[in-house]
């Protein structure tokens, strides 16, 4: 499982993810999500808050959580497709409760000296971007 | 807009590179990707048509290293610059913190540098974002085309004001580090919480 944002960056994972790119998986699902949300305001919809995708052995369950994240589920049981659908949505449930209560950015930003980080990671640009 | 993490001790950023069609965002990119380190580099994705047109985006993550007890990525993106794929093209410049503005140096092909800016422009006033307090430079991509747009048209065309050019063979690699460079060094240099 892995918990995405909007923006194609993983949150957190859950389960055995060692054989997943997670960085290239949270960005090309949130393009995907994207994608979906601009069909389904064509269509008429708000949104398409559930997407499914089928494989041979493997298949994903892409739900919502709030509005600014997401809940990607890989298994291999398609029977269990009810399940998934059931326990993603008691989950997303908690989810948005735990985000809502979170401080990420005060914390943060109590941390964070910018002009510091800023001397740091303009060092780390010199070094990384050289012609 | 950064995306910061405290539990994972992670800043990552977005850059992305825009213009109109087949003006060399995906060479820049590619050319960004073969050039950096294997350890900083995460796999480059391509959305392609068939033809080998940007359908979706490029992409691939640059993990800068740490700065402050936080690991520093920037994720660089490209956007299809065909008009059909204009819906595509704001869908990936959501959350953007710094573009890369990639003209064609064709002087045919002002018009649709002209309009490419605009296009961008728009898109990001869909999500309140004011093209001109976003980190952002100006490619002039092409220079070794016969009789390249002058440095400064586009700058005039669109009133852009102090925004760093740079001139390009992106197929070469001339002037792509110093684009990325200068474009992450803004997104930094502005960077607040």
């Amino acid at each position: 499982m892995l918990l995405i944002t909007r923006q194609g960056i993983t949150i957190a994972v859950a389960g055995d993810t060692s054989y997943l790119n997670t960085t290239a998986m949270a960005a090309l699902v949130a393009g995907m999500f994207s994608a979906t949300k601009e069909v389904a305001r064509i269509v008429g919809e708000p949104q398409f808050s559930i997407l499914l995708q089928q494989g041979e052995k493997k298949h994903i369950h892409i739900s919502l959580v709030g509005e600014q994240t997401m809940l990607v589920v890989i298994f291999e049981d398609q029977n269990r497709i009810g399940m998934i659908r059931l326990y993603a949505r008691r989950v997303a449930g908690a989810l948005v409760q735990s985000m809502a209560a979170s401080t990420e950015i005060e914390q943060v930003s109590g941390e964070l000296l910018l002009p510091k980080f800023r001397e740091y990671a303009l060092a780390l640009i010199d070094r990384i971007f050289q012609a | 807009m950064p995306y910061l993490s405290y539990s994972n001790r992670e800043i990552t950023l977005k850059v992305a590179y825009c213009g109109p069609a087949m003006s060399g965002k995906t060479t820049n990119l590619s050319y960004v990707h073969r050039a950096l380190r294997p350890e900083v580099k995460g796999e480059l994705f391509t959305l392609n048509t068939d033809q080998e047109r940007t359908l979706f985006f490029d992409f691939f993550p640059v993990e800068m290293g740490q700065a402050q007890g936080y690991q520093l990525r920037f994720n660089l993106y490209t956007v299809p610059g065909q008009k059909n794929y204009e819906a595509n093209s704001r869908l990936v410049l959501e959350g953007v913190d710094g573009i890369v503005f990639v003209a064609d140096s064709q002087p045919e092909r002002l018009g649709d540098n002209i309009e490419s800016y605009r296009i961008v422009q728009n898109n990001l006033v869909s999500f309140d974002v004011d093209i001109n307090s976003l980190p952002a430079v100006l490619q002039y991509n092409k220079r070794d085309c016969k009789d390249p747009l002058p440095v400064g048209t586009l700058e005039k065309e669109l009133g852009l004001n102090k925004i760093p050019v740079f001139e390009a063979v992106a197929v070469k690699g001339t002037g792509v580090m110093e684009t990325i460079r200068r474009v992450t060094q803004i997104v930094i240099e502005r960077f607040q919480i």
